[in-house]
């Protein structure tokens, strides 16, 4: 079916809240239909929000031929860019990319995009005529949107009036066959420009400094900042601090961001999507659980999910409105980063029990819009007087905080009338208005409390004099005194438990100031829970919307009630009361849900427990299992011994990336690990060091493990890496794919189901250069003899009793690792033979070169590197499964070469810098294939033997490659500061048994090189290119200054910089495969911003071009080796693959998120080249990240060829 | 049912074969897991009925399921193990 729409691209004055926080510059889409009524309405309201003012949301089915005549009205050439669709590439791409005919439309002139749309799904736009990610540029002003696309025969109407709706956020959306369902556009955006009342950039109140930056929803944000500010000047409230109140509906009514509105049990989708251009938000909704891929009933369940720039996916929680208890009230979705929340990025989910026929009030009054029941489900019962329904039976006083809930607090109140009306039939403490408990469910208590401690984090005496943290009451006398070293509480229980909780806040009122924030009253808390079942109203350990309050005073016990009711993974607790003023002092902990009937034994005595971060698992079902916790933390405010403070931020109270990391309360930086050599080759080393005081996962060779990865606080993303081991993405899925890698945002929670293949000491690291720096890395150490302070897993034969001593920190360097290549080869045995070198690498025509970098070549290809004939590509090698491959590696790095001899950079630079002097020592780490970590992980770790080479020293590590996994990153383990954003990484494929490799312009054989053609007597040839995305790198311009990217690369930048752009892990250049095409370059010589990725005007970017003709089988190969904090979308134009390449029921995407050092993904393109319809053109591959990555030369050029050319052999299909 | 001979395709005969082995072991206990939810069921055989076996369910991996009498189709079932007194016990599993 053709379907039409006519969109005009519009500047808009968007009021973003109704404190009149507004964005004078503001740009949308919209349909010409509204144009002039949006514009009149604005004009009427100047400070008030407009319900039109609200990025673009279109619909229409799979199948469908959408045409879109565009219009620009803006004063600069716009366009719009689909994700997800096919189009020609020439006409409809809404860019002006290589030799593509420009598709972006220049001021007052229209174009017609054709679009077609292959699968239901979600489908992101937005404009790239204006790339530039300064105040001035397009999609930081709104210029975004959403294309929803339905079932095939699907219509929509609008849920308030039954109306035929063409474009909006919210919808009800109906099928002859399949059931109606509520559709909510949920779009994330931040870093808008933003105005106050009086035309300035607004000031927190609190400490006189600007605001944190946008962070908001549907171009809508409700900060904390403006509601305390009600509260400090007395209008409302007057006794509350701020934070505890920011959600509260009964001190300040609902806020101006979206409320998603439904009825108990409706089937709801939230389309969420990031249109924002900078951070990577964590969307979580609580009460309700969804999976990770809806179409794939094996996908994994989360209720909290991470998303980067230019991503989405489509939310569709389970069981419909209300979960499967039936809870209903407000259901809060945040970004779960705090510094986002508390700058205003939340919204709820309102689910109603009474119907809403337009006739009802909130409690303060404002009129209740009128919701339509789904058509096919029984409408709900009408309000009565004695039976109102939410939220007109809670005894709540406007303009005061909200009510306690009825039962919950020991030696509280009982219930009114209207809240016994609307009670269950038997309420409890902490199930009043359902109870998610069935009756024969087991019931387990816990006596939990949170206190305040000091923690001290590392040997070094780093300690946080403020430490705060959840334990059980029967552990508090232990863990004060000393006796017990702290830890985050994690309880476990079986699934199918109902939960019952007494949670006592024993913290004194008061969380102190000092140089990392100002005094504030942190007077009640509560108990958040994630995944398990509860009351919402009664029970969030939160306070929200029109719910009660439920977080108790100090020295109040509050009974909570949860009830697991399959095995979960690691359910996340935390304080929602204050969690912006004390989450990142600890207030932490989890649950596990382990499968039923398990047993839970201490891992040193056997004996049963209820806690810890590390137990063993017993279960008459399945096999037995170790289970490791662990916790990522940042913006940990840690002194040093002398009290001096730690990264503290600009000013007290300052969100501007305070503080260090940890993990469990504890870090091992690694500057007190250089040894007496001072090398850091041996900075993992216990040989040298001793073991890290960080978490070391103790088990048997053999054993079954599971690692909780959780995050506790509270902003930024981590990347967790293990080395040596794997486990499969989606845990109960055969055909899931192998990974050892894992972006995490706060409270995500990942369960990594492994088994240790074979004796000896795994690492496993947050990997991103500052989290490794400071210290987030430690062990996992299988024992291959019988060692007395771990029991056996109970279904494990007795390991063997101890023939030899454990090995012990010597303080000197450690042996050298066994030779791998004296045990019998498996299979056909590839070699390679390595040097490691230090060159200088240009990465594009306008002279930006880094000169100090070190990379991996192959022997034979050194000396035209070093002549300056070939310019540097990272390293690709290749083997097919069933192949042992033996690398040898040579260290030819020369002292004098290092830039910096003391190791310390002063750009880009990591927080805590301190002396660390170049290693001449190097190694090479792969990542997924299978070795021995003793001799073969290329890295020096534990108590294994030396894996690292000197200068002029060669050693030969030994891979197998056992499984056909694709993409796995290598690199450098020796000195993570001085060679790896160098460039001393690469990547190694792991090709199906039986490929040759041939180069793509000779068809020769050839086993490196990032683009070949893969030839299998089983397999079509397929062009196979390998992407590596890196950042971090340290450029200097053809004057040889260096460049301070990103501040540098900035289009239309302001003159003054903010310090906000000097984020240390958003610091260096970046790009791919060595190259990057800064636009900045191409702007000072032709200075049109929609002509920027053309290459009719600049000729073709440095970045690596991938040729192909149309309909040519392709797999793009994505690592990301390497090496900041800030996590990279990836997007290709026009093109999908399957999220997991493995996996047959895998939703089909055009992006890959949380690429962060150590990802990997193989991209299948689906159609091939072209994809299914077959258009040639240029397609651009790029960041999804407009600040600071595509301005920064994170972009290439995919070239599609209709016709056959002279330079460009054919594929023999 | 009819007694397997040359002629009946090999199918044929492995599946007479298993439901003959249920209608056997009527009253005892059957471990099973299916590629389908809920994977896992530990029951009671009732009875037999053509390819189909009643079960009485003990446990499952959803407690909401337990103590129903389910109708199984043999041919469904990936893996079973019944309780015959030869071989290892069902372990009975309690929360």
């Amino acid at each position: 079916m053709k379907r039409s729409y006519h969109v005009v691209a519009i500047p808009i004055r968007i009021v973003l809240n109704s404190f009149g926080d507004h964005n004078p510059n503001g740009m949308m889409y919209v349909l010409k239909e509204n144009e002039q009524k949006v514009k009149e309405m604005v004009k009427k309201n100047p400070f008030s929000p407009v319900d039109l003012v609200q990025p673009l949301a279109i619909r229409a089915n799979e199948g469908d031929t959408i045409e879109i005549l565009f219009e620009n009205k803006l004063p600069f050439n716009t366009g719009i860019h689909f994700q997800e669709a096919e189009y020609d590439v020439c006409q409809s791409d809404g860019a002006n990319v290589g030799l593509n005919k420009d598709s972006t439309v220049a001021p007052f002139k229209t174009i017609l995009y054709r679009l077609h749309v292959v699968k239901e799904g979600n489908y992101f736009f937005s404009d790239l005529g204006n790339p530039s990610s300064g105040e001035n540029g397009s999609n930081s002003n709104g210029l975004i949107g959403a294309l929803c696309v339905e079932n095939r025969f699907s219509w929509w109407t609008d849920p308030e009036t039954g109306k035929v709706l063409n474009s909006g956020q919210y919808a009800d959306i109906h099928h002859p066959i399949l059931p109606s369902f509520r559709e909510y556009v949920w779009m994330f955006h931040d870093e808008m420009e933003v105005d106050d009342l009086t035309g300035n950039r607004p000031i927190n109140h609190f400490s006189n400094q600007e605001e944190e930056s946008f962070h908001g929803a549907n171009y809508r944000y409700e900060p904390e900042n403006r509601r305390q500010q009600l509260i400090s000047e007395g209008v409302v409230c007057p006794n509350c601090q701020g934070e505890e109140v920011h959600h509260d509906s009964w001190v300040f009514g609902d806020p101006s961001t979206p409320i998603l509105r439904g009825y108990l049990g409706d089937p709801a989708k939230i389309r969420v999507f990031h249109g924002g251009v900078k951070e990577t938000h964590v969307f979580h909704y609580h009460v309700h659980q969804w999976f990770s891929d809806p179409n794939d009933l094996a996908s994994e369940i989360f209720d909290a999910q991470a998303i980067s720039p230019q991503s989405h996916y489509t939310i569709q929680p389970l069981y419909g409105l209300g979960s499967l208890h039936g809870s209903f009230g407000d259901a809060v979705i945040h970004c779960h980063l705090y510094p986002h929340f508390v700058a205003g990025m939340w919204g709820m989910n309102r689910v109603f029990n009474t119907l809403q026929d337009g006739t009802q009030c909130y409690p303060n009054g404002v009129p209740i819009k009128a919701l339509l029941p789904l058509p096919d489900r029984e409408p709900p019962p009408k309000p009565t007087k004695l039976k109102p329904g939410f939220p007109n039976f809670i005894p709540g006083k406007v303009g005061l905080k909200a009510p306690r809930p009825p039962l919950g607090i020991i030696g509280g109140r009982g219930l009114t009338e209207l809240e016994r009306n609307a009670a269950i039939e038997n309420p409890r403490p902490g199930a009043v208005f359902t109870d998610p408990c069935p009756e024969d469910a087991p019931v387990k208590e816990f006596n939990v409390s949170l206190i305040e401690l000091p923690l001290t984090y590392n040997k070094e005496g780093w300690h946080d004099p403020t430490g705060r943290m959840f334990v059980l009451d029967e552990d508090i006398e232990d863990i004060c005194s000393g006796k017990k070293d702290p830890e985050p509480l994690v309880i476990h229980a079986s699934a199918h438990t109902c939960f019952h909780i007494n949670f006592t806040n024993r913290l004194p009122h008061i969380l102190d100031g000092d140089a990392f924030q100002l005094v504030t009253r942190t007077y009640e808390v509560g108990m958040h829970i994630h995944f398990v079942k509860f009351d919402v109203l009664v029970n969030d350990g939160a306070n929200v919307g029109w719910n009660y309050d439920s977080s108790v005073l100090p020295g109040e016990t509050a009974q909570y009630s949860y009830y697991a009711d399959v095995e979960l993974k690691a359910w996340f607790f935390h304080d929602h009361l204050f969690p912006g003023a004390h989450q990142q002092h600890g207030v932490f902990g989890s649950g596990v849900v382990h499968p039923r009937f398990s047993k839970f034994l201490d891992s040193e005595t056997g004996k049963e427990v209820n806690k810890g971060t590390q137990i063993t698992t017993s279960n008459p079902l399945i096999p037995d299992y170790r289970d490791f916790v662990l916790f990522a933390q940042d913006f940990t405010h840690l002194f040093d011994k002398n009290g001096k403070p730690l990264s503290p931020p600009p000013f007290p109270g300052s969100p501007d990336d305070p503080g260090l990391f940890g993990v469990n309360y504890k870090n091992e930086p690694l500057q007190f690990r250089l040894g007496k050599e001072c090398d850091p080759a041996y900075s993992f080393s216990s040989y040298v060091n001793g073991d890290p005081v960080t978490p070391i996962l103790k088990a048997y060779e053999g054993d079954s493990i599971r690692i909780r990865l959780l995050q506790g606080a509270q902003e930024e993303s981590h990347s967790f890496n293990v080395h040596g081991l794997r486990w499969l993405k989606e845990r109960g899925d055969l055909n899931s794919r192998l990974e050892n890698q894992q972006h995490i945002g706060i409270s995500e929670s990942f369960t990594m189901e492994m088994h240790i293949p074979r004796s000896g000491d795994y690492l496993w690291a947050f990997e991103t250069e500052e989290d490794l720096w400071n210290g987030l890395w430690g062990l996992i150490r299988a024992f291959d003899e019988k060692v007395p302070d771990l029991i056996t897993l109970p279904d494990r034969p007795e390991p063997l009793k101890r023939s030899k001593p454990l090995p012990v920190c010597t303080g000197t360097k450690p042996p050298p690792a066994e030779d791998p290549t004296s045990a019998p080869i498996k299979g056909p045995i590839r070699y390679f033979d390595v040097v490691a070198f230090q060159t200088s690498i240009v990465y594009n025509s306008f002279g930006d070169h880094d000169p100090n970098a070190i990379i991996f070549a192959l022997r034979k290809d050194m000396k035209a590197i070093k002549e300056g004939l070939k310019n540097p590509e990272p390293l690709i090698l290749r083997g097919n499964v069933g192949e042992t491959v033996e690398v040898t590696l040579t260290s030819l790095l020369k002292q004098e070469l290092f830039p910096f001899q003391d190791g310390i950079y002063p750009y880009p630079i990591v927080k805590e810098q301190a002396f660390y002097p170049p290693s001449l020592r190097i190694s090479l780490h792969p990542q997924l294939i299978d070795y021995d970590v003793k001799t073969s992980a290329g890295e020096t770790v534990g108590f294994n033997g030396d894996q690292t080479v000197g200068p002029g020293e060669s050693r030969t590590y030994r891979w197998f490659v056992d499984s056909q996994v694709g993409a796995c990153g290598l690199w450098d383990m020796a000195d993570i500061r001085n060679h790896k954003s160098q460039g001393a990484f690469g990547a190694f494929i792991a090709e199906p048994r039986g490929t040759e490799y041939l180069n793509p312009y000779t068809l020769e054989s050839d086993t490196t090189g990032a683009n070949v053609i893969l030839r299998n007597p089983l397999l079509p040839d397929t062009r196979e290119f390998v992407l590596v995305m890196h950042d971090g790198v340290r450029l200097l311009d053809k004057n040889k200054q260096v460049i301070f990217d990103p501040v540098d690369g900035i289009l239309l930048a302001s003159p003054e910089v903010d310090e906000d752009l000097l984020d240390t892990y958003d610091q260096g250049s970046r790009g791919f495969n060595y190259r990057s095409e800064r636009l900045i370059n191409r702007y000072q010589k032709h200075p049109m911003l929609h002509d920027l990725f053309s290459s009719k005007v600049f000729g073709d970017p440095a970045t690596p071009l991938l040729e192909s003709y149309v309909g040519d089988p392709v797999t793009i190969r994505l690592v990301t080796p390497a090496e900041r904090r800030r996590s990279h979308t990836f997007h290709l134009h026009g093109h999908r693959w399957r999220f997991d390449a493995k996996d047959s029921n895998s939703r089909t995407e055009s992006f890959v998120g949380f690429n962060v050092a150590g990802a990997t993904r193989n991209l299948e393109l689906l159609g091939g080249a072209g994809a299914y319809n077959g258009f040639p053109g240029d397609f651009m591959y790029r960041s999804g990240n407009i600040r600071w990555d595509i301005e920064q030369g994170m972009w290439g050029i995919m070239r599609v060829l209709g016709e056959l050319k002279e330079h460009l052999p054919p594929l023999d299909q | 049912m009819s007694k397997p001979n040359e002629s009946q395709p090999i199918n044929d005969i492995r599946e007479a074969a298993i439901i003959k082995h249920f209608r056997k072991n009527i009253e005892k206990r059957v471990f099973i897991l299916t590629e389908a939810f809920p994977f896992m069921y530990i029951g009671k055989i009732v009875n037999v009925v053509e390819d189909l076996v009643e079960i009485l369910v003990q446990t499952t991996s959803i407690p909401a399921l337990e103590g129903k009498t389910w109708i199984v189709h043999i041919h469904s079932i990936d893996v079973f193990y019944i309780e015959t007194g030869v071989g290892a016990k069902i372990p009975d599993l309690k929360d």
